[in-house]
């Protein structure tokens, strides 16, 4: 009988034992912190692997984790360097050219020998196999072993062909037996091809490059130090102690540049956490705020027999602490996971090509910052159930406000739950006001984010980019350092042939351009002049001296140059449609008829008006190798079509763009190629279309752009920012919804006794529930009138002129308002039914007699 | 009899709301209470008994007005400063018991010394227990006992820590004649053995006789005393 203790610890176990009370309670904080801590620690994961690919990918561009390299030194000098007790290692290579097999075009593959420390800051050590050691051995990574067509044994035979001399075009052809390889990486911008010493010295003749310029023969030194902090100072520093004059340069992927990046690349990760610290907080506040609030008699009644405010809180917290320890461990594996899951999508990589990061540090911060996030959660409700007056507490009913109360109201006959609840909204204006103004303020704002992003228009972005469903071109449509080659061959009159037997086929179009010199006649001269005044010529100087230099000189000598764009189908359609046309008018007709000729004028602003423009005359005659044509109209410079490089060996001549009909244009210059060939096809001929293309371009060097892929691109793109618009959007929406669910189910666990009255003099709990829909019914109805009388004139006049210009199209929409109405309409419903069956577990007589 | 004060109110007043509705439950109290006596409160319903008896406990706090408990001025106490001294000063009983439902018998009689970080005086309070009849009552949890059993407890968890001053709010209320007999004769006891002061507000005209002083309210104003 008398076996008691007189070791009793209060404060915990009244913090277990009532945690045990509210299962329901623990489930939903539990789940919420779970998911906050699985939030975090992927947000970790991602930033952590961020940063750790960010570094490897930019050691793989620069092509090596050295700290400096230093080009064109005799051996002695990089041995002497190596000899510098601060120098961890030096690796050298001697460059003795570029592969050019002609299966290699398009990826640069340099012929070096390497010692192997070189070799493995080069990320080019092999794996299987090893490093040359005959004259007639060689290493390559797997991706030139496979444009090679060379299968990945040991001991195959590899013929390289290479140019000794740049100027000179004769091939060094070798064969070598391959012994040793590695796995190819496509961002670095080149591969390597290990020869030996031996292979290497008999091809420069034991003699090394002195001139940087000069690459076979070149030695190559990469330094390797201890600390790669100040590698500026610390190089400096070295070669001065060795009596040496050497120009270094340090690696790129060290440069605070790089690191700005990786912080740069990490800020939406940065705003990611503090988005889920903000949600995971309001979240589990407002567990903790309604279970205080629904206990907060009882917080009155133990400070009634002496428990401090200290100890109540320590009491809330405690419970936390329970949660947390269910909670957290949990999110800890399940955020890991996902944020491994993520890390490609994000990186925009294939999976095999990055590391996800596994530090310590991830799962320690995530861990930290859920417990932050929980504990800062219950900082208010722990101070308010900490604060709680004894007295007040035991007859807390819904707050009288003074004077509200005591206004008189007509007696009125009509008791019916809708007036009982308008009246109990008004009973507290202030709340009601809070409620209702920050469930606007959420919707109104998710209204306007919404509409400004449907604004967004990708068909307008991608008839920038190209403007037919597959567009093939020669390989040198875009060599914009080596210029465009008018008779390269990967075009072919076969490929057209077989584009126009493509099933669904649209429509096609074609592209050749020529150059030739062209002397303005003077009315051209004189409107080139006035358009390129001193202003225009100053801007363009700004970005392009040579450009500009050009113009003015064919504003002094009239001497210019002709760019002519033979044009049929697709592109001659849409530049000629009328949104494009300058001036004049376009007649489809005569220009098929010949003897006509469209001028392209500048990238002007087509909305803007221009008296002048530096093009000729409608009307006027151009005369283009003896032939002369009339002017037709002029065009806007289509961006596919137009904004592209100029002929190779072009002399940079200001240039005048025109177009003739294709007809026309392969008189004037038969031995002309395609430059680029346009295909439309219906939607269901794409995925056929798509694969012949791409087999296409793949044999012949072509570049194929599809618009489906540029449109999947651009969506890769902008995930991320789009998945952070969501969120944004997302948060605040919970936000308001946070705010509302707390407030109605704050508003009844507060009125508990008032319900019991209601019920013990003869309420029903139907009836109760009824007139508590209503109420939650009249919050969400208000809160949809403001609302929707905000989101009007917000989205129509506000997006609208925030919206306009640029790739949108503004479209007025409330569907976000539209998608949250029923859910409003059901938590309304929701809310005070799952609080009111919390309430009434216990008996009116015992809710009347205890509370 | 020395002169012994232990409590002492002065103009004590308190109001509720304001203008046309104000309700003035205390209208100017002073009071002085002896150490080591037996005080009865009485007065109808709604006369401000129990403002009265919150306020010299610290419970509720005085639109004007001072309490001092011993040398302390309650209205000096700040916060958590002013529980800790009640529940080290002061043993309350209040009209609705006031038991923590999640705690058994014995743990909510030992709860307020344990807050403390207190040893509790076993022997002693399992005396009282005995006294109170709650023996075999000790694991069980307040919500299986009965108005009267309840009572009981919250007397027990008043005298356990031996406080200076009991205050009490109609503690027989829910007891029969000889429990009640039982109890005031416990508090008498245990009032005299360690000098406490007793303050309790009842109805009943036996147990206010055995009193040995009677104050009267009414209308917030003592009319008697």
């Amino acid at each position: 009988m008398t076996n008691v203790t007189s070791r009793f610890r209060p404060v915990p176990a009244l913090s277990g034992r009532l945690f045990r009370q509210k299962r329901g309670r623990n489930l939903i904080a539990v789940l919420a912190i779970f998911l906050t801590a699985m939030m975090f620690t992927a947000l970790c994961t991602l930033t952590g692997s961020m940063a750790e690919n960010l570094t490897q990918m930019a050691f793989r561009q620069t092509g090596s984790d050295a700290e400096a390299s230093i080009r064109g030194l005799t051996e002695e000098e990089a041995d002497l360097i190596a000899s510098h007790p601060d120098v961890e290692a030096v690796g050298k290579s001697i460059v003795l050219g570029i592969l050019g097999n002609s299966d290699l075009r398009g990826r640069q593959v340099e012929l070096r020998w390497a010692d192997k420390t070189y070799a493995s800051h080069a990320f080019s050590f092999p794996t299987t196999g090893r490093m040359p050691e005959t004259a007639d051995e060689i290493a390559l990574d797997t991706l030139t072993l496979d444009r090679l067509g060379i299968p990945h044994t040991l001991g195959a035979e590899v013929e390289i062909q290479w140019q000794k001399d740049p100027a000179d075009l004769a091939l060094t052809v070798s064969r070598l037996t391959l012994c040793g390889y590695w796995e190819g990486n496509l961002s670095s911008y080149s591969s390597m091809a290990w020869v030996g010493r031996e292979y290497a010295d008999e091809m420069t003749g034991g003699v090394l490059s002195q001139d940087e310029s000069e690459t076979l023969g070149l030695l190559m030194a990469q330094v390797i130090l201890p600390e790669s902090r100040d590698i500026e100072g610390e190089m400096d520093r070295i070669l001065s102690d060795l009596g040496l004059a050497l120009p270094y340069s340090v690696n790129l992927a060290y440069s605070p540049e790089m690191g700005a990046m990786a912080a740069q690349e990490s800020l939406p990760m940065a705003v990611g956490m503090v988005l889920v610290f903000i949600a995971g907080c309001l979240i589990i506040y407002n567990i903790f705020q309604i279970s205080v609030a629904s206990d907060i008699r009882l917080y009155g009644q133990l400070k009634t027999v002496g428990m401090t405010g200290k100890q109540l809180r320590r009491l809330i917290y405690g419970e936390a602490l329970i949660l947390c320890a269910a909670g957290i461990p949990l999110g800890l594996l399940a955020g890991w996971g996902l944020g491994a899951l993520l890390v490609p999508v994000l990186l925009g990589m294939a999976e095999g090509e990055m590391s996800v990061s596994v530090s310590p540090l991830i799962f320690i911060g995530a861990a930290l910052l859920s417990a932050a996030t929980v504990f800062a959660s219950c900082l208010r409700p722990a101070r308010l159930a900490g604060k709680v007056s004894p007295i007040e507490a035991m007859r807390t009913a819904d707050a009288a406000v003074p004077g509200a109360r005591a206004r008189r109201r007509p007696l009125r006959q009509d008791g019916s739950l809708l007036s009982m609840a308008a009246r109990n909204l008004g009973r507290n204006k202030k709340r009601t006001a809070t409620v209702v103004g920050s469930l606007t303020l959420a919707l109104v704002l998710l209204g306007v984010f919404y509409a400004q992003n449907a604004a967004f228009d990708i068909e307008k972005y991608l008839s920038d980019l190209t403007i037919a469903d597959f567009t093939l071109s020669d390989p040198s449509n875009t060599d914009y350092a080596g210029g465009y080659d008018p008779e390269g061959d990967a075009l072919t009159e076969g490929l057209a042939a077989q584009a126009g037997s493509l099933p669904y086929l649209e429509a096609v179009g074609r592209q050749y351009t020529a150059e030739t010199e062209w002397q303005m006649d003077e009315n051209t001269r004189e409107k080139v002049a006035a358009f390129y005044d001193a202003g225009r010529l100053a801007e363009w100087e700004s970005y392009d001296a040579a450009g500009a230099e050009a113009c003015r000189a064919a504003i002094q000598t009239g001497e210019a140059a002709a760019i002519v764009h033979g044009l049929s189908g697709i592109p001659l359609d849409t530049i000629t449609g009328g949104e494009y046309l300058l001036e004049g008018a376009f007649d489809p007709e005569a220009f098929a008829g010949g003897g006509y000729i469209l001028a392209v004028g500048p990238a002007v602003d087509p909305e803007g008006e221009y008296p002048v423009l530096p093009v000729p005359d409608v009307g006027s005659e151009v005369t283009l190798n003896g032939e002369t044509f009339t002017v037709m109209a002029v065009v806007y410079p289509l961006n596919p079509v137009m904004e592209l490089p100029r002929e190779a060996g072009s002399d940079g001549k200001f240039p005048i763009t025109f177009i003739l009909p294709e007809v026309e244009f392969r008189v004037l210059w038969p031995e002309y190629t395609m430059r680029q060939l346009f295909v439309n096809v219906g939607d269901e001929g794409l995925e056929e279309a798509e694969s012949r293309f791409a087999g296409y371009a793949d044999e012949t060097g072509a570049a194929l752009t599809s618009r489906r892929t540029m449109a999947e691109q651009y969506e890769a793109e902008t995930r991320s920012s789009a998945v952070m618009g969501s969120a944004v959007s997302a948060v605040i929406a919970l936000v308001g919804v946070l705010n509302f669910v707390n407030s109605m189910a704050t508003s009844i666990l507060t009125r508990k006794r008032e319900f019991a009255v209601m019920q013990s003099i003869g309420m029903t709990g139907r009836q109760l529930r009824r007139m508590l829909a209503c109420e939650g019914l009249l919050y969400a109805g208000l809160t949809l009138a403001a609302s929707c009388l905000i989101t009007i004139p917000a989205v129509g006049i506000g997006v609208r002129a925030m919206v306009s210009g640029g790739f949108t199209t503004f479209r007025f929409t409330l569907l976000p308002l539209a998608a949250c109405t029923p859910v409003l309409l059901i938590l309304a419903v929701a809310v005070p039914w799952l609080c009111l069956r919390n309430v009434e577990k216990r008996s009116v007589v015992e809710r009347l007699r205890t509370e | 009899m020395t002169t012994d004060i232990i409590l002492q109110a002065r103009g004590l007043k308190k109001y509720y709301g304001k203008g046309e509705t104000e309700v003035r439950a205390l209208d100017g109290v002073d009071l002085d209470i002896e150490r080591g006596t037996f005080t009865a409160i009485i007065g109808s319903s709604g006369s401000g008994k129990s403002t009265l008896l919150n306020m010299l406990g610290g419970l509720d706090t005085p639109t004007a007005g001072s309490i001092r408990v011993g040398n302390t001025e309650l209205a000096d106490l700040k916060g958590d400063e002013a529980t800790i001294f009640r529940r080290k000063q002061i043993g309350f009983v209040f009209q609705n018991y006031n038991l923590v439902p999640v705690l058994s018998v014995w743990e909510n009689i030992i709860f307020p010394i344990s807050l403390d970080s207190r040893k509790p005086d076993s022997a002693f309070i399992l005396e009282a227990v005995r006294l109170l009849g709650l023996e075999q009552k000790l694991h069980s949890l307040p919500s299986s006992l009965s108005g009267g059993q309840q009572q009981r407890v919250a007397i027990a968890r008043a005298i356990a820590s031996k406080p200076s001053i009991i205050l009490a709010d109609e503690p027989t209320g829910n007891l029969d004649s000889r429990t009640s007999d039982d109890v005031i004769g416990l508090l008498k006891m245990t009032s005299k053995t360690f000098s406490q002061t007793i303050v309790m507000i009842t109805h009943n005209p036996e147990i206010a006789a055995m009193a040995d002083r009677v104050v009267q309210i009414e209308d917030g104003k003592i009319v008697r005393s």
